[in-house]
Parts: structure tokens; C-alpha cells; sequence
């Protein structure tokens, strides 16, 4: 009995420390590729960084974006400076590359069958598409928020603020459906509590400009009725005439 | 529309002054002038420019055709406008420039006349003053036109106080729509002009900027009244964003230039006169409110923005100025020097995006304005003394964005 037990542990030592002795090479493996990867990553970061700046990418960019547009590259990198956002996304990528080298590695050496990497690689895919998701979406919230709540206050509306962050709101819920969706997480419960949620942000904020801008709209439609049909350049000019009639007529430009 | 007095602005040149004389031609281009005008501006040109040759340059002018002119052995005749992308209508823009330019060199002009749109409305002295401002020696003349007091608002806000403070030029409407120029000013349009044009989009220059880097002599010239044209249909945020991008990113491009020490000639301000307390007319006063308001809505909902790019003390400011009645409501001319300083430097550091930038700008310059109508109050001449102490409260703040600009993370005022 004695000797049987005595066995068993045996064995089971032996298995536990023939796991550990395929696992470790494995997370060696593992680190020695990211290691390999990050300073690839490096290197070629530190060349294109060097190359962009001694082309003068930055000023070539900031010469061809138009200054008030939404869309420049430069309001979107770090520092805003392109060659920065260059230089680590391809740092970054090649980090990402060391990730996925080192877990095939790590499995190659721990299990004869692919099982795990196979499982792991679709998934850390799939989490890296998440977190980017939600990456993009936090930065389009903010910066849309930004531009509606600007857009409304230099329209002179009162909610402004509460537009803003319904909008803000809306993009983040969005973009935190797609992540989980992208993750599968969730299934269909994530669809149905993004459509309600959504639906219920849309329906708040309808309402709001609705009953808010009540007498705008009313105004604008009596002014549309009562406009001639063939007014002049002068007279729809909105920008010159600040105000309407009988206040003092101001040019800006 | 108010006039002001023509003496107090600059010599207007008496038309027998110039004699006539076998002189290279004089070049006139109107990019953006409709064909009934077009005929107006061709008479009134004969009538002004006695002397040499004329050449017209417009899209809308038939190819070398004769014009007869009453003056003896004077040729007016028209040349081929380059092909050019359609104008934007109430701007002269770089484009203009480069073409003008490029249209002086090959019929080596020595005197350009570019007319903006509604030139129509310029008389024959206007037209004559601004060229006999070239022939006698100036590099650049850009005209002062009459206007009121409500008119003209970002120029007598923005563009005339930063263009005097950082350039000593002193343009009254540096945002020009008229334009004389020597020939070797043109050259400089077009080597400032060309890269730009060629990038694409639809760039601006500043003409009164450009003379003052260049080291040239730039006059301004009193030229009466003119029929301001309308910017074609947008909002006053997006062209404010479109002529401030542009001042702020060529004051950048110039940081070299305006950096080094210079004596700039603060204008003369008269004092307000003694228990001055402009009682607003009733018209006024509504719209003093009306913005008064509409900045209180701002500073509610944009304080979180403002606080990004204005230091503290300003906010504080702008905090007091939210609350202010519209009885009292104005912006002090220091307050709005710096802040234009601080959206300035934002600018150039990319403090936040560029159009966000812009356009939390806009509900500070009506800030600026309904201070202007409320201390105008419909005066021409309390209208003139507001844009001038403007004027002085930037030159006064220059060592403000000098150390900002240099050390703008150190320099904590």
C-alpha cells in the first residue's frame, strides 16, 4: 500500500517535473522572441524616425493638411508629429509580431499539438482588435463631443453641453458594443442592451432638441415662408448681418 | 456707410502729379470681376492712369483687343488671364497673387494693380492714388477704405493689431481687397505664392506681412469709399477659422522675423473723455445683450477648453467679463490681446485640434465685438479710438508672447 502510494507520487512528480522542464524552455522561447521582436522593433523605429526627420515629413505633412480640417494627420499623433506616430506604430507592430512568434513558440515546445496557440492566437487577435475598438472609439467620442459642443454654443444653444455629452455617450456605448461583440462575449444580451441603450440615448436627445429648439425651428420656418423668392446675395448673407433687423447691421469682414 | 476724414489716414496723390512718360506698362488684373463691371473699372482706368501703357488681365476680358484711350500715344489693350482655378468670389487669394505676379514678369509691368471683386465701385482717384503710390517709389500700397463703424470687425479686431504689434505695418485692412505693387514685390508674390498654390486648396497671403519681411516700403492710401463684396454663403465660424488659421500659421512661418527686437510705434491714443460713460442707443444696447448673453452661454460650456490654452489669470478674467451685466459689458483691450496671444501659441503647439482651436475663438471675438459696439455706440471717432487702443494694448503685450512663444512651458506669468 505503502510502496503504491509512494509510487504514485513519484509519478506524479516525475510528470510535474517533466511539464515544468517543456514549459520553461517554452517561456524562454517566448521571452527570447519578444526580446528578438522589441529590439527589431526598435531598431527599425529609431532608422524611420531618423529618415523622417532628415526628409522633414513633419513640415512636409503640416504643409499639405488644410489647418481647420478634422481630418490632419498631425491632431492625431502623438505630439503631433507624424513621424512619432509612424515610428511606433511600426515599433508597436513588430512588438505585437514578438507576442505572436513567442506564444508558437512557447506551444511548439509545450505540447506536441497546437491546441493552445491555436486557441490563443485568434483570440489575443481578437483582443487586440478590442482594445483598438474601444481605443478609436474613446478618441472619436472626445473628439466629436468636442466639435458638437463648440458647433452648439457658437449656435447659441442653451443645451449645449448636454448635446455634447449625449453624443459622446452614444459613440462610447457604440464602440464598447462592437469590443464586446468582437470578443464574443456577451452574444446576443450585448446586441439587445446596446439597441436599448442607444435607442434610448437617440430618444432623449431627439426629444431634448425637439421640445428645446421648439421656437427656433418656428422661427426659421416663418422666416422661409416670408423670405421672397428672389432675394439677393446681399440679403441672405448671414454673415455680415449678425442680427436681424433693427439692430445694427455688423460687418465682420 | 461713415466717412473718415482722408488727411488723417495718408496723403491722397493728386492726379497731375504724375507726369506721363515713356515707362514700362502698368498691369491691372481682376480676377473676380463680373463683365459689366469689368467695362466700368476700363473706363474709370483710362480716366486714372494718364501715363504709359496699361495692360487688363481679367478671366472675363476678350484676349489682346485695343481699348482707345483719349491720352495720346497711351496703348490700353487686354492680355490672357492665366487659366486658374474659379475664384472664391470675395478674397483675393495666393493664387491671385502669383498669377498677378506671373502676368507682371512676362509683360515686364512695373507698376500691378490687383482688384478684388465689386472694384467697381472704386473711383478714378482711388485707382490712380494706389499705382502713383507704386510709380513714386513705394513697393506695396494697400488701401484704407471708408467705413463704418460696425464694419470691418475683424480686421480693426485681429488682423490690424497683430499685423501692427508683430510687423510695425501699419494696414488698417491688411485682410486687403485691392492691391498696388512694384515689380519686384510681384516677384516676392510669387515665390511666396508658388508653393502653396501648387500644394493645392485655396491659400491665402498677407500682402502687408510679406513687404514687411521683405524689408519694402508699403504705404496705405486713402481711397474714399468701396462697396465691401459678401463672403459667398458659409457661417462667420468657419471663415473666422479660415482668416485666423491663416494669420496665426504665417505669423508662425514669420516667428523669425518678428522675434528679433523691434521698435514698434504704439499708435496715439487719446484719452476717453472725462465721465465718459457712452450710453448705448437702445439698438445697440439689444445687441450688447444679445452677446453679453451668448458669452455667458460660452464661458459656461467652453471654460473647460479655454482653460487649455488661456493661463489662469485670464480665465479668471473671462470668468468676471461672463458675469458683467450688459451695461457694463467689455472685454478690456489687454484681456483680448492676451488672449489672441494665447491662442496664437495653442495654434502653433497644436494645444488641441486646430478646428476645435478656431472655433472656441469665435465667441471671443464677440466678446471683443459687442465691447466695440457698446463703447462706439455708433461714433466713428469712439469707433477709431476702441481699434486703437487695441492696437497699443497688443504692442503693449508683445514681451507677453515673445516669452511665451520662446518658453512656452517655463513662462508662467
Amino acid at each position: 500500500m505503502g510502496q503504491q502510494i509512494s509510487s504514485a507520487l513519484r509519478q506524479s512528480m516525475d510528470r510535474v517535473v517533466i511539464m515544468l522542464a517543456r514549459f520553461l524552455p517554452g517561456l524562454l522561447a517566448f521571452f527570447v522572441a519578444l526580446a528578438v521582436l522589441w529590439l527589431i522593433g526598435w531598431g527599425l523605429s529609431a532608422l524611420l524616425r531618423k529618415l523622417l526627420t532628415s526628409v522633414r515629413f513633419d513640415e512636409r505633412v503640416a504643409r499639405k493638411e488644410d489647418p481647420g480640417s478634422p481630418a490632419n494627420l498631425a491632431d492625431w499623433s502623438p505630439s503631433n508629429s507624424p513621424t512619432l506616430l509612424i515610428s511606433r506604430t511600426v515599433f508597436w507592430a513588430c512588438i505585437l509580431a514578438g507576442i505572436a512568434v513567442g506564444i508558437s513558440a512557447f506551444n511548439a515546445s509545450y505540447s506536441a499539438t497546437p491546441e493552445i496557440s491555436l486557441f490563443l492566437l485568434p483570440y489575443l487577435t481578437h483582443a487586440t482588435g478590442a482594445i483598438l475598438l474601444l481605443l478609436i472609439g474613446t478618441l472619436l467620442a472626445r473628439f466629436l463631443s468636442r466639435s458638437v459642443l463648440i458647433g452648439a454654443v457658437n449656435a447659441q444653444l442653451h443645451y449645449a453641453r448636454f448635446l455634447s455629452l449625449g453624443v459622446k455617450w452614444l459613440v462610447l456605448v457604440l464602440a464598447a458594443a462592437m469590443a464586446l461583440d468582437h470578443l464574443q462575449i456577451g452574444g446576443t444580451i450585448v446586441a439587445l442592451a446596446f439597441g436599448i441603450l442607444f435607442g434610448g440615448i437617440v430618444l432623449t436627445l431627439a426629444l431634448a432638441i425637439g421640445l428645446g429648439s421648439r421656437d427656433l425651428v418656428s422661427r426659421s420656418i416663418e422666416k422661409t415662408i416670408e423670405k421672397p423668392t428672389g432675394a439677393k446675395p446681399a440679403d441672405v448673407s448671414s454673415i455680415n448681418e449678425a442680427t436681424e433687423t433693427p439692430r445694427p447691421k455688423l460687418r465682420h469682414f | 456707410m461713415s466717412s473718415l476724414p482722408m488727411a488723417e489716414v495718408s496723403e491722397t496723390v493728386d492726379m497731375p502729379r504724375v507726369q506721363a512718360a515713356s515707362r514700362p506698362p502698368t498691369l491691372v488684373c481682376m480676377p473676380a470681376i463680373t463683365a459689366d463691371a469689368l467695362h466700368t473699372v476700363i473706363d474709370r482706368l483710362v480716366t486714372a492712369l494718364p501715363y504709359g501703357d496699361i495692360l487688363i488681365a481679367s478671366p472675363d476680358a476678350p484676349p489682346d483687343s485695343h481699348i482707345d484711350s483719349p491720352h495720346d500715344g497711351q496703348t490700353v489693350r487686354t492680355v490672357p488671364y492665366p487659366p486658374q482655378p474659379v475664384h472664391a468670389g470675395w478674397l483675393l487669394t495666393a493664387a491671385d497673387y502669383l498669377a498677378a505676379a506671373n502676368l507682371a514678369r512676362e509683360h515686364n509691368a512695373s507698376t500691378t494693380l490687383l482688384l478684388g471683386p465689386e472694384a467697381a465701385s472704386l473711383s478714378a482717384e482711388a485707382l490712380h492714388a494706389l499705382c502713383a503710390t507704386v510709380i513714386q517709389g513705394a513697393d506695396l500700397a494697400l488701401p484704407r477704405y471708408n467705413i463704418g463703424p460696425h464694419e470691418g470687425l475683424v480686421n480693426a479686431a485681429l488682423l490690424y493689431p497683430l499685423s501692427r504689434a508683430l510687423y510695425g505695418v501699419e494696414s488698417r485692412m491688411p485682410l486687403t481687397l485691392d492691391a498696388a505693387f512694384s515689380a519686384r514685390m510681384a516677384n516676392r508674390f510669387s515665390v511666396v505664392a508658388r508653393k502653396p498654390v501648387s500644394a493645392g486648396g485655396d491659400p491665402m497671403l498677407w500682402p502687408a506681412a510679406e513687404a514687411a519681411v521683405a524689408s519694402f516700403t508699403m504705404r496705405e492710401v486713402a481711397v474714399g469709399e468701396r462697396v465691401l463684396p459678401h463672403p459667398e454663403a458659409s457661417d462667420l465660424n468657419s471663415l473666422l477659422a479660415r482668416i485666423a488659421g491663416s494669420l496665426f500659421s504665417d505669423v508662425e512661418a514669420k516667428a523669425a522675423f518678428w522675434q528679433r527686437a523691434r521698435n514698434v510705434t504704439p499708435p496715439v491714443v487719446a484719452p476717453p473723455a472725462a465721465g465718459q460713460a457712452n450710453p448705448a442707443s437702445s439698438e445697440d444696447m439689444e445687441e450688447v445683450t444679445s452677446m453679453s448673453e451668448s458669452f455667458r452661454n460660452a464661458y459656461t460650456n467652453l471654460q473647460e477648453i479655454w482653460s487649455l490654452v488661456v493661463p489662469p489669470q485670464s480665465l479668471l478674467a473671462l470668468k468676471k467679463l461672463s458675469l458683467m451685466s450688459p451695461e457694463a459689458f467689455m472685454m478690456s483691450p489687454n484681456l483680448w490681446a492676451r488672449t489672441v496671444y494665447d491662442f496664437m501659441l495653442a495654434h502653433r503647439l497644436r494645444t488641441i485640434n486646430r478646428g476645435h482651436l478656431l472655433g472656441a475663438f469665435t465667441p471671443l471675438y464677440l466678446a471683443w465685438v459687442g465691447s466695440h459696439i457698446r463703447r462706439a455706440d455708433g461714433d466713428p471717432a469712439a469707433a477709431e479710438q476702441h481699434i486703437q487702443e487695441t492696437a497699443a494694448a497688443f504692442i503693449a503685450e508683445r514681451p507677453y508672447v515673445l516669452g511665451r512663444w520662446r518658453w512656452p512651458d517655463r513662462f508662467n506669468p
